[in-house]
């Protein structure tokens, strides 16, 4: 096949062990590689890359196989988590560097080419220091392009950019990938990137691969703290915490819906109003306001709920009682693996 | 700003502003003390020029073999870790802690033509009693952990992260340590070497031993000289005017180094050196 293509891949570092790990990424996709820290994400990127031995398994880029060989010859645009850009350079030289490398003639305005691309021309006799962390990124990426990948392995490239800038550099990643047939990996914890970026996403845990589908699949797997709350979920109770409400009128059916690692409470199952009467007595202890509207934060016993309300300004103020009602049908289990699997 | 932030700001600046004044003032005061005439008159003894610049041939060369040898164990300290790493580490250390008197006679000791390791230099001609090579020998005890604990500082401040993304980006393990590792490092290499130099021209103790008189025997073809130091320290007892007038040109030859390679960095020629070929 075409594209990244990993088969059964096991690499052991200390006490964690990866894998085995199966995935593909095509040429011209992006693919988001998703977990808790500690899951095993950056290592498979390193042992992908050549910088940790695996111990099993099969890595092929098209069709070469990379299981033997160097960093150096692999074919990967490399981005680390630190950028990794050379300090004594200036961005022009940290970009010609892999042109030199390979003695491409022209590497000056090859270089420039990439500068250009990545809207640097301005900073280009600047050092590394003397670029915000968003420059930075461009630079990284520019210069990892320029190196002529045949795949691009990135571990959190968006991290530090405002969203603007993100968008603008998405936007790029987008078309380059599709105009030079690149298949991207990408490490991320940004919803948001994972989301705009990536064809597929997988989800490691614990070394292994949890999930791997397309994103809106990801709405029909089972659970965890880690997914729920990259999906945007903001209300997650434990079972500790719902015992620790006995009390509360809502909590047989918190326990009834409840799975082992606990229970979601999607944004419409749970409701407030000013009524007299009807569901359970809460408090509101804060108002946010985003840009998705309102939040209320009220408060029920030893729970707190952020409840979205919308983008007129909530009719309550802080320390208002307010009566809390929940649809129980929409209530969702939380399963227990990310818990077992924290690290 | 709180009274007691401003006496502890008070106390704070003139404890430091006495430390910097005891660095400066007894400078300030040999320079005072011996004016112009002393400079000049020091500079133009042939005695102390001969002294001189001999110094400078034994530093430069000491600086060399300093480099040579402390920039790679500095390498290997920072970068891998072994069995017995922390004994290295230690054993670095040793020049510093030890009177350097005691260094002299050490190395007499090591080297006197009787003994095994004596008697192996001086079958290959290199003569170290009384000879340049044992000011260079004094020279590289006393300053090369100097130049091995900064290159270890300045390896261990290149992020991994830099030299993955180097190999990545098609460097061999080599390239990668010559375009991207020595030269981050550089800066760090080069406070070493200048340490270094300023601790082998300021020794004496080790020098009384082992080399007091220096006699001509290659690479010094000059006529028989002491380095600057027992120069200085010699010509005290005889002549203080002179010794104290050759002790501020010292001075401002070691100051002068310093002030010229700083200003040198500032410039970007090292950076530009560091980065000559990309």
């Amino acid at each position: 096949m075409s594209g990244l293509d990993v088969e059964g891949l096991e690499a052991v570092r200390g006490s964690f062990r990866l894998g085995p790990v199966d995935l593909a990424v095509p040429d011209g996709s992006a693919t988001a590689l998703l977990g808790r820290s500690g899951a095993g994400k950056t290592t498979l990127l390193r042992t992908l890359a050549g910088f940790l031995p695996s111990a099993r398994g099969r890595i092929r880029l098209g069709p070469t196989s990379l299981d033997r060989l160097p960093p150096e010859r692999r074919g990967f645009g490399f981005v680390p988590p630190n950028l990794g850009l050379f300090p004594h350079q200036r961005v022009r030289e940290n970009v010609a560097y892999p042109l030199r490398l390979r003695g491409v003639r022209d590497a000056t305005v090859e270089a420039a080419r990439w500068i250009d691309r990545f809207q640097l021309r301005e900073l280009a006799d600047r050092f590394p220091s003397q670029l915000s962390s968003g420059q930075q990124q461009r630079v990284a990426m520019a210069r990892a392009l320029a190196s002529g990948p045949r795949a691009l392995l990135w571990d959190e490239p968006l991290a530090a950019l405002d969203v603007e800038s993100r968008d603008v550099l998405l936007r790029l990643v987008r078309a380059l990938l599709v105009s030079d047939h690149l298949p991207l990996l990408l490490v991320t914890h940004d919803p948001a990137t994972a989301l705009a970026l990536a064809d597929r996403i997988v989800v490691l845990e614990r070394g292994r691969v949890r999930f791997d589908g397309r994103p809106e699949l990801l709405a029909e797997v089972p659970l965890d703290r880690f997914l729920a709350r990259f999906l945007g979920f903001e209300n997650l109770l434990s079972l500790a915490e719902i015992d620790a409400g006995s009390d509360s009128v809502l909590a047989s059916d918190l326990r009834a819906a409840a799975g082992p690692g606990g229970v979601v409470i999607p944004p419409g199952a749970l409701r407030w109003d000013r009524s007299a009467s009807g569901g359970t007595r809460a408090r509101v202890s804060a108002l946010r306001w985003n840009p998705g509207g309102w939040v209320v934060v009220v408060d029920e016993g030893p729970w707190t709920f952020q409840i979205r309300a919308g983008p007129e300004t909530p009719g309550v103020r802080v320390g208002d009682p307010v009566r809390l009602s929940l649809d129980a049908a929409q209530l969702k289990p939380l399963s227990d693996r990310a818990e077992e699997g924290a690290a | 700003m709180s009274r007691g932030t401003v006496v502890a700001r008070v106390i704070a600046g003139v404890l430091s502003a006495s430390l910097i004044a005891l660095f400066v003032l007894p400078l300030v005061a040999l320079v005072a003390y011996t004016g112009w005439d002393g400079i000049l008159g020091a500079a133009s003894n042939g005695g102390f020029r001969t002294a001189l610049e001999f110094t400078l041939l034994a530093s430069g060369i000491a600086v060399g073999l300093g480099l040579l040898t402390g920039v790679p164990l500095g390498y290997v300290l920072a970068r891998y870790r072994f069995p017995g790493r922390s004994v290295v580490e230690s054993l670095v250390l040793v020049p510093v802690v030890i009177p350097h008197l005691v260094v002299g006679i050490a190395l007499l000791l090591l080297f006197a033509p009787g003994n095994p390791v004596g008697g192996w230099v001086a079958s290959l001609g290199i003569p170290v009693f009384e000879a340049i090579w044992g000011v260079v020998l004094v020279m590289l005890y006393v300053g090369a952990s100097y130049v091995v604990l900064t290159s270890q500082l300045a390896f261990r401040s290149v992020d991994d992260d830099v030299l993955e993304s180097a190999r990545s980006l098609g460097a061999t393990p080599a390239e990668a340590f010559l375009t991207v590792t020595l030269p981050s490092a550089a800066r760090g290499i080069l406070t070493g070497a200048l340490l270094m130099w300023a601790r082998g021209v300021s020794e004496v103790g080790g020098f009384i031993i082992l080399a007091y008189a220096v006699y001509p025997s290659p690479p010094w073809n000059g006529p028989v000289t002491n380095p600057a130091s027992v120069w200085i320290y010699d010509y005290y007892g005889i002549d203080p005017g002179l010794a104290v007038g050759a002790a501020a040109l010292l001075v401002l030859v070691a100051l002068g180094l310093f002030v010229v390679i700083r200003a040198v960095d500032r410039t970007g020629l090292f950076t530009a050196l560091r980065g000559w070929w990309s």
